[in-house]
């Protein structure tokens, strides 16, 4: 950690405002929430901007709220807030539990879900969660406003597909339906996870069959992935879905892009994912 | 516990540590905190390279940056003597000529503040040429291996040791050690078992959680560091032969420090601060961050070879081991280690044979020193692990087997040392109770004890002034550091004890080595057993001075003056301290100055001064799923002689063993090929508070049986000693699998059980290359 180079922080009034300052500044600007991710990198000196943009100056982007059949999450909304928010708690309890359990108390008091997103930094829960989740996100730049996907969003370690004007305004995610059994595990032994596991399927029948599942695996490799094939052996009568498992690991593991680093080496990672996904089956079927 | 000799009404309470609230709530001065008129800030440039010669440093730029003050190299040091080092003189100021380690620093820039001097590092340009580098003990050991070190060294008096130093001799080892006793080769011949193998224990990080820091000003009056040392005293030794002057006009003030554990023993970054402000003719502040931290200090990691053989009835007959630490790039107090780690190998048994070599070794990685147990808990990896294994082998329970061979109090285990001063028999079956030894456990659980004995304390030479003023407060001037293991507190309560007066009404004066008399260190866990005794000898020494100002007051003879608590007596006649100095004195103030020099004669000249011991058991369960290991119960015996301050004293046993459960389960420096790659928190993981067991039990044995005040001995590193061995044997007895290095991470559990299920070897051969290739495949 070193001292922070010279900088300046400007505080734009609108997102439009924002938008015009980050395209005037270029390589040399950077849109700065929380900081958590962006002053750590600077202070390693690993990234450099001369002007940073604060975001949080922006009216109207912490809010939370259920409209429609979506949760929307506002772009500067602190990953706390989520944590303890009322409308997140009663509506997506699995999404409140995950945030409670990113990182430390104090980068969730100042570190945003949007800031997760955007810096794209390969060990995120947020983002392997919200991949199963369907979840789409909203931004904004001079040339107007685009909805994109959590795929479209995060193209590949490090990089997200925004151009370098645009800001994330808000995060929707799908409200769940009636029968909807999901879980989120992690695995987790350095500061950020090695793991995480992310379940979605809808039911039918009690929980005795499942009709449509998503399975997200993250941290394991360069981006949060889903596996098609994988969802497909996880559909049908639950017994047989639950013999299914290992092979959905497998088919998982193998889209997955695993990477040897410093967290294990990918045979383990591979090991991992049938662990966990069997945890994670195991999870959403609680009390059995 | 045998009985106390006499009732006590500050020491041996948990009175609260007197710099709580001061800490609590950021009153506490630290070193970063300090602050001198004009004072400026230096920042440094590291060298990228693991060896390489320097051709040449261009700084022109660098000086022409406004705000900047001074630049400092290596080849700018003329008129300072430019290589220090209290064991081996090896450590330049500055790398000169060439650089030994990737993160040396080879340049510093001393300017208005941090930021300009840091952006000012961007305009130097420093040509290298590269040189092939030993990156491990065995690269070092080759034949044809390139050397660190060309010159020779004389061996430095406050090394700590008797032996000479081994490096400069044309090789890359730094120190060896040999000891031996018996005939071990006739031993293992007769052995009727004997279990063989090699360990490895990893380097670590001792993560104060202050780096290190240095006020420096130097003018006609010498030179003044305000510093986040453990020593202040070595360093002031240290500093004065830089700069050619007498120790009296090299001042050493150490404010609190945010914490040692052995990484701010001896001298670190004050000769190139002082250096600094001498070249920038102002103050000069330098403080590292967590990062150059790591590159400062490390911990010797360390290969261990190691037999054991016992005879036909149980007990142990021999041991053998050959041990490599990995000292890196300077000798720092490498030596030393390596001298304990032979000392300590062999184990607190009762072993008749004994051959034990320990090989200090250079290489080109950052310098390792002195760490919190001192190469015990590197060599009892494979000591303890081992005790196990042999118990086993024979058939016999790991805690029985123990107890039927660890040396007994009174005895001499260890050759020409003083004979053990501690119950480490009755510890072990406190800590079989405590941890519920012959409960049954499911199926993934396990349980283990360790014990070991640390040759403690150092070289006994310290000294304590106690100044009981007017009114009857006291003032201690100590020159141990607190370093947050509470040694302020200690010495005030033992003050108060002997004067006789509250504890409220003691200051202590903490080190500065232009006021507080010599105390050669703080550390070996020598604190209370050396300077609490020194400062309960001052206070004797005050006392005795006011009976006789007392008898001179009430016109009597000394005899006829009897000592109360708090003061005298005289038939019915009683004066507290400040009716007897005012009498005296004929003034409202005035004062006694008691004085004590401890040095290694009487009860002190045998060493060591005390051994310390430590004794625990845990008991783990294992995710065999995942590999992970959880330490769920530990217990641990403090065995102190007698704890000054029991809460205190059973903070630093669970302090220690929490550090060693750190190392046991996540913590290691990982090398890729030149480079330290986790050197920084994000990728270094120290214990957090959810890795605390579930149960805890600590205890403590007060036998009042060692040479400190009221029989009390040193602790706070004996529970870390023995944690590792504990935690892997623990593995072992849940799983069936026993891994011979640590720490237990996941992935590596995972591995050697999915290996023993498939019939393989269980542990492959310790190898420091499993990251490397991880990231190369990867
Ligand atoms: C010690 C530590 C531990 C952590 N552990 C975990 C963990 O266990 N799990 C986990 O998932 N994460 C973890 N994190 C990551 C953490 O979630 C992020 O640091 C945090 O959410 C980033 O948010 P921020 O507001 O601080 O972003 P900033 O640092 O302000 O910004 C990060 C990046 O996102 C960009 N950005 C920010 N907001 C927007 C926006 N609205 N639109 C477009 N771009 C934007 C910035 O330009 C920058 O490039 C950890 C981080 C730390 C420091």
């Amino acid at each position: 950690m070193m001292p922070l180079r010279r900088f300046r922080i400007h505080q734009p009034g609108t997102i439009a405002e924002a938008a015009e300052m980050l395209a005037h500044f270029g390589e040399s600007g950077r849109l700065y929430a929380g900081g958590t991710e962006l002053l750590l990198a600077m202070k390693h000196d690993v990234l450099r901007f001369e002007h940073l943009v604060d975001v949080k100056t922006v009216p109207g982007l912490a809010g939370i709220e259920a409209n429609g059949g979506w949760l929307r999450i506002g772009g500067v909304a602190t990953h706390r807030s989520i944590e303890i928010s009322p409308v997140v708690r009663q509506r997506l309890p699995l999404f409140a539990e995950m945030e409670a359990k990113v990182a430390n108390g104090r980068v969730r008091a100042t570190g945003t879900l949007a800031g997760n997103l955007c810096f794209a930094e390969p060990h995120s829960d947020p983002a392997t969660l919200l991949l199963a989740l369907e979840a789409r996100v909203r931004v904004e730049g001079r040339s107007g406003p685009r909805t994109l996907t959590i795929q479209e969003l995060i193209p590949g370690a490090y990089q997200t597909s925004l151009a370098s004007d645009e800001i994330l305004t808000a995060v929707e995610i799908p409200l769940p339906k009636n029968g909807q059994r999901a879980s989120y595990l992690k695995f987790q032994v350095h500061e950020r996870p090695t793991l995480g596991l992310a379940l979605v399927m809808e039911t039918q029948d009690r929980g005795q069959a499942i009709a449509t599942a998503r399975v997200a695996v993250g941290c394991v490799c360069p981006f949060p992935r889903r596996s098609r094939q994988a969802e497909s052996l996880l559909v049908g009568d639950r017994p047989q879905v639950e013999r299914n498992l290992s092979q959905a690991a497998e088919v998982l593991a193998d889209e997955a892009d695993l990477i040897d680093d410093l967290e294990g080496g990918a045979d383990y990672k591979r090991h991992l994912i049938s662990v966990f996904l069997k945890r994670a089956f195991a999870c959403a079927f609680p009390g059995r | 516990m045998s009985e106390k000799k006499r009732e006590f009404y500050v020491v041996n309470h948990s009175v609260p540590r007197g710099d709580g609230v001061a800490k609590v709530t950021g009153q506490a001065k630290y070193a970063s905190d300090v602050v001198l008129p004009g004072m400026a800030y230096a920042k440094l440039l590291r060298s990228p390279y693991a060896h390489a010669r320097i051709l040449s440093i261009k700084v022109g730029e660098a000086e022409a940056q406004p705000g900047v003050f001074a630049v400092l190299t290596g080849d700018r040091l003329e008129g300072l003597n430019p290589y220090y080092g209290h064991a081996v003189k090896d450590h330049p100021v500055l790398a000169m000529g060439k650089v030994r380690y990737v993160g040396e620093p080879v340049v510093a820039v001393v300017a208005v503040d941090e930021r300009t001097a840091f952006q000012a590092l961007d305009h130097i340009t420093v040509q290298y040429e590269e040189m092939p580098a030993v990156l491990s003990v065995e690269q070092a050991l080759a034949k044809g291996a390139p050397i660190l070190h060309e010159r020779t060294f004389a061996a430095g008096g406050f090394r700590g040791f008797e032996a000479d130093v081994s490096a400069g001799r044309g090789t890359n080892i730094c120190q060896e050690a040999h000891v031996t006793w018996g005939d071990a080769d006739k031993a293992f011949a007769e052995a009727a078992a004997v279990v063989e193998g090699e360990y490895y224990y990893p380097m670590a990080y001792a993560y104060a959680m202050e780096p290190y820091v240095c006020v420096a000003e130097v003018n006609e009056s010498g030179v003044t560091c305000y510093s986040s040392c453990q020593h202040p005293f070595i360093v002031r030794h240290d500093v004065a032969g830089v700069f050619n002057l007498p120790v009296s006009k090299v001042r050493l003030v150490v404010p609190f420090v945010g914490g040692g554990y052995g990484s701010k023993s001896y001298t670190k970054i004050e000769p190139l601060t002082a250096a600094c402000a001498w070249k920038a003719r102002r103050p000069v502040k330098l403080q590292l961050s967590v990062e150059e931290a790591v590159l400062t200090t490390r911990s010797d990691d360390a290969l261990v070879r190691e037999r054991t053989a016992v005879d036909a009835q149980g007990k142990l007959l021999a041991r053998q081991a050959t041990i490599y630490l990995n000292t890196g790039a300077y000798a720092e107090n490498s030596p030393l280690v390596c001298e304990k780690a032979a000392n300590r190998a062999a184990g607190p048994y009762r072993i008749p044979n004994a051959r034990i070599d320990c090989y200090g070794v250079y290489t080109n990685t950052a310098p390792a020193s002195s760490f919190r147990g001192f190469g015990s808990a590197q060599v009892t990896l494979a000591a303890e692990s081992q005790i196990d294994e042999i118990a086993e082998k024979i058939g016999q329970d790991p805690l029985a087997f123990r107890l039927a061979n660890v040396a007994e109090r009174g005895e001499v285990f260890f050759p020409k040392s003083r004979p053990l001063d501690g119950d480490l028999k009755s510890d072990l079956k406190k800590v079989a109770d405590l941890l519920g030894w012959d409960k049954p456990l499911p199926k993934g659980k396990g349980r283990a004890v360790g014990c070991t004995a640390s040759d403690a304390g150092a070289y006994p030479v310290t000294s304590a002034a106690v100044r009981v003023h007017g009114d009857g407060s006291v003032s201690v001037l100590t020159g141990s550091t607190e370093l947050g293991q509470g040694s302020h507190t200690i010495v005030a309560q033992i003050a108060a004890e002997e004067i006789g007066v509250p504890f409220e009404k003691v200051r202590v004066v903490g080190s500065d080595t232009a006021i507080t008399p010599f105390d050669r260190s703080t550390g070996a866990s020598r604190t209370t057993t050396l300077m609490g005794r020194a400062v309960l000898e001052a206070c004797q020494d005050a006392v005795s001075q006011m009976r006789a100002m007392a008898a001179d007051v009430l016109r009597c003879p000394v005899e006829e003056v009897t000592l109360m608590r708090g003061g005298v007596q005289r038939g019915a006649d009683r004066l507290d301290w400040s009716q007897v100095l005012a009498r005296y004195f004929g003034l409202p103030d005035g004062e006694v100055l008691g004085r004590a020099y401890l040095r290694k004669a009487g009860d002190l000249s045998q060493l060591p001064v005390f051994w310390e011991l430590g004794c625990l058991g845990v008991q783990v369960s294992v995710d065999e799923e995942t590999g992970r290991v959880h330490l769920e119960k530990l217990a641990v015996v403090g065995d102190v002689g007698l704890a000054i301050n029991p809460a205190l004293a059973e903070g630093q046993d669970l302090g220690a063993a929490t550090m060693g459960m750190g190392i046991g389960l996540y913590e290691e420096l990982i090398y890729d090929g030149e480079q330290l790659v986790n050197n920084s928190l994000l990728d270094y993981r120290v214990p957090r508070f959810s890795d605390l067991p579930e149960e805890l039990h600590l205890a403590l044995t007060e036998n009042q049986d060692g040479v400190g005040p009221y029989g009390a001995k040193g602790g706070g590193e004996g529970s870390l000693n023995p944690i590792s061995s504990a935690l892997v044997n623990a593995l072992y007895r849940a799983t069936g699998v026993r891994l011979r290095r640590v720490p237990l991470l996941p992935e590596r559990v995972w591995r050697a059980l999915r290996d023993a299920r498939h019939g393989r070897e269980s542990c492959p051969a310790p190898t420091k290359q499993d990251a490397k290739s991880r990231r190369e495949a990867g």
